[in-house]
């Protein structure tokens, strides 16, 4: 445990979203409070319709409460317009996502600077953030490689370097072994443990393996919106 | 950040570029289309205009009029004759020339050759009043005109038919039952506005003509060419006065005369092939609308194809101008293209219809530059409802679009 663990990164105060209204409402979260702390590895878990997804949604600051506060970095983002969350997003998450989300016909470079485009850096910098990142994820010389051109576990390293470029406070990682073998899920997650205790890296990952929340220090299951259980990893000696 | 979106663009033109194309088809045809038809339009404006100027530009003429038949007509018909030009040389100020002239179509005879030609009997002021050279020999000199001398000059057309390439100084060519002496060939004046062979002429001295072709002291038309800078309605004016006078016509008469002012016939030849041109450039103009449209659906189909696109690019901090400004530049690029080739085609259309047409070719810088803007205009209007599309997607909903 560092320092950096005992400052609170965001914060769920209640928060409820609702879908649908009258006899067809749909609570997807019924009054979440939760706490997460900067470097905290969170693994997310639960069945499908549990509310996993939507907080996460809400955590990545990609959709907002219908009641409750949202708490991040100290702000109410639940109450931010669209432009002020696109801002925070672009700021301060990265994100990883099952499908790896790459463009396609654009290359592992082109890929990686594209949250730098958004931030206005200047195209040198962008290529030279885009490259360290890329070495970081191990895929130095392949910075010129189109997604079609990689394998599954190569593209989800882009797609890593893509969230960490911006030097992220959160990563939000949405199912990030889903669409690999086992092989290749203990590489990523390798990775990410790396980025979680080497640069201090707040991670909040929806899984629904139990051998990829193994790598957590945390987990949070979720069950008809609430969470069923919040468990620390016990230390193996 | 602009630069960075317009390399997009022109990226994703080229990774789509069948789509792209036909895309493209529709604005290069609208533009091609409005550009040829308005530079086609122009040249016929000039060309009007260049024919009006061969004739003489400020040039009046003065003809007397004829009763028209079961007309109510208030005058007495009579021809001009030589008392109604002395009188405009007395009485008209300062005018660059005064010609009297009369025509008639006469069988031309050279060795086993002839031709029907445009007679015309002429004073020396006429070559000044039609502003016409010749490119070899001479023109009348003033006792050839009053003694009435058996000399002529020939028109290209005449010319090449009698003569081929040669000489034809000297030569003597039957006109009607006369002789005559050529003296000198005029330079080509090509076909008329109104569709007659200028150069198919024989001209010789009036008095000539009077006695040897027309028998009477009749003339057909007396021309005044105006010096520059005055108005050829005051001339006409001055012109009408005199003739009253020597014609002898009461005041409760009509003229029995008429001036025609090259001028307004200029005017309105000029107005009605610009009309014309306004009027096509329009019609053509519909169908850069129908390519704007055609924009518009594929920039539609573009934003729903890359939902999943945007929905990234939302998600890693694109902001909703970026995505509305990616695809209205993308719309725009397509546009503009279409604008660049569409000029090119376009003048190369009317290039190639000018030459057909013996047109002049007058491309018209402000018209292109309105195409461009235009086509411009049409792929930000067009491509603006598609681009507000995309922009205002949900980013998680975009995310999941398969």
């Amino acid at each position: 445990m560092n320092m950096r663990a005992d400052i609170p990164l965001l914060a769920f105060r209640d928060v409820w979203k609702t879908y649908g209204a009258g006899e067809a409402q749909v609570h997807a979260l019924a009054g979440v409070d939760l706490s997460i702390r900067q470097g905290e590895f969170v693994a997310i878990m639960g069945p499908s319709g549990s509310g996993k997804s939507t907080s996460m949604n809400i955590i990545g600051c990609l959709d907002t409460p219908t009641r409750g506060v949202y708490d991040f970095l100290g702000v109410d983002a639940g109450a931010l317009d669209r432009s002020r969350r696109a801002m925070l997003r672009n700021r301060y998450i990265g994100f990883v996502f099952q499908g790896y989300n790459l463009l396609p016909r654009t290359t592992a470079a082109e890929n990686v600077e594209l949250p730098l485009v958004y931030r206005g850096v200047a195209a040198r910098e962008r290529r030279a953030l885009a490259m360290e990142a890329l070495a970081q994820v191990g895929l130095e010389g392949r910075e010129s490689h189109t997604p079609a051109e990689l394998s599954g576990g190569q593209q989800q390293r882009v797609a890593i370097a893509r969230a960490i470029v911006t030097r992220p406070t959160l990563l939000v990682a949405d199912e990030p072994t889903g669409n690999l073998d086992t092989a290749r899920t203990h590489e990523i997650m390798d990775l990410l443990t790396n980025l979680n205790v080497a640069n201090g890296l707040t991670i909040v990952m929806v899984t629904h393996e139990a051998d990829v929340a193994e790598y957590a220090e945390r987990t949070i299951s979720f069950l008809d919106g609430k969470i069923a259980s919040d468990t620390a990893r016990l230390e193996a000696a | 950040m602009l630069f960075e979106t317009i390399r997009l663009a022109l990226r994703s033109v080229r990774r789509n570029a069948l789509r792209s194309f036909l895309t493209l088809l529709g604005i290069v045809i609208g533009v091609a289309a409005v550009i040829a038809m308005i530079t086609i339009g122009s040249g016929t404006t000039e060309k009007v205009k260049q024919d009006i100027a061969k004739l003489g530009s400020n040039l009046l003429t003065v003809y007397s009029l004829r009763p028209m038949r079961g007309g109510d007509t208030n005058f007495t018909p009579r021809a001009l004759n030589e008392r109604d030009m002395e009188g405009l040389l007395d009485g008209l100020g300062d005018v660059r020339a005064i010609s009297a002239t009369s025509q008639q179509t006469s069988r031309v005879v050279y060795g086993a050759n002839n031709l029907a030609a445009q007679v015309t009997g002429a004073d020396t002021d006429f070559f000044i009043a039609r502003d016409w050279d010749v490119v070899s020999g001479r023109t009348f000199t003033e006792s050839e005109v009053r003694g009435g001398g058996n000399v002529c000059l020939v028109g290209q057309t005449v010319r090449t038919t009698f003569f081929g390439d040669g000489d034809p100084a000297d030569a003597a060519i039957r006109v009607g039952r006369m002789s005559c002496r050529i003296i000198g060939v005029l330079e080509p004046k090509g076909t008329s506005g109104f569709g007659q062979d200028q150069d198919n002429v024989v001209v010789m001295p009036i008095s000539t003509f009077q006695r040897r072709i027309a028998g009477d002291r009749d003339i057909g038309q007396i021309l005044i060419a105006v010096n520059d800078g005055v108005s050829t309605a005051e001339v006409t004016e001055e012109v009408k006065a005199i003739l009253r006078q020597t014609r002898r016509i009461a005041p409760d008469q009509e003229d029995n005369f008429d001036v025609r002012d090259m001028t307004q016939v200029a005017d309105a030849m000029t107005s009605t092939t610009t009309v014309m041109t306004g009027m096509l450039g329009a019609l053509a103009g519909v169908s850069l609308l129908v390519g704007g449209i055609g924009i518009m659906n594929i920039m539609l189909v573009s934003v729903t194809e890359r939902t999943r696109e945007i929905g990234i690019r939302l998600a890693i901090g694109a902001h909703e101008k970026h995505i509305l400004v990616q695809f209205l530049v993308e719309a725009t690029v397509l546009s503009l293209l279409g604008g660049l080739i569409g000029i090119v085609l376009g003048l190369s259309l009317a290039g190639l219809a000018t030459a057909t047409l013996s047109i002049p070719f007058v491309p018209s810088m402000s018209v292109i530059l309105l195409a461009v803007g235009f086509s411009g205009l049409i792929g930000m209007v067009f491509g603006f409802f598609p681009a507000l599309r995309g922009a205002r997607l949900d980013p998680i909903d975009a995310l999941r679009h398969e």
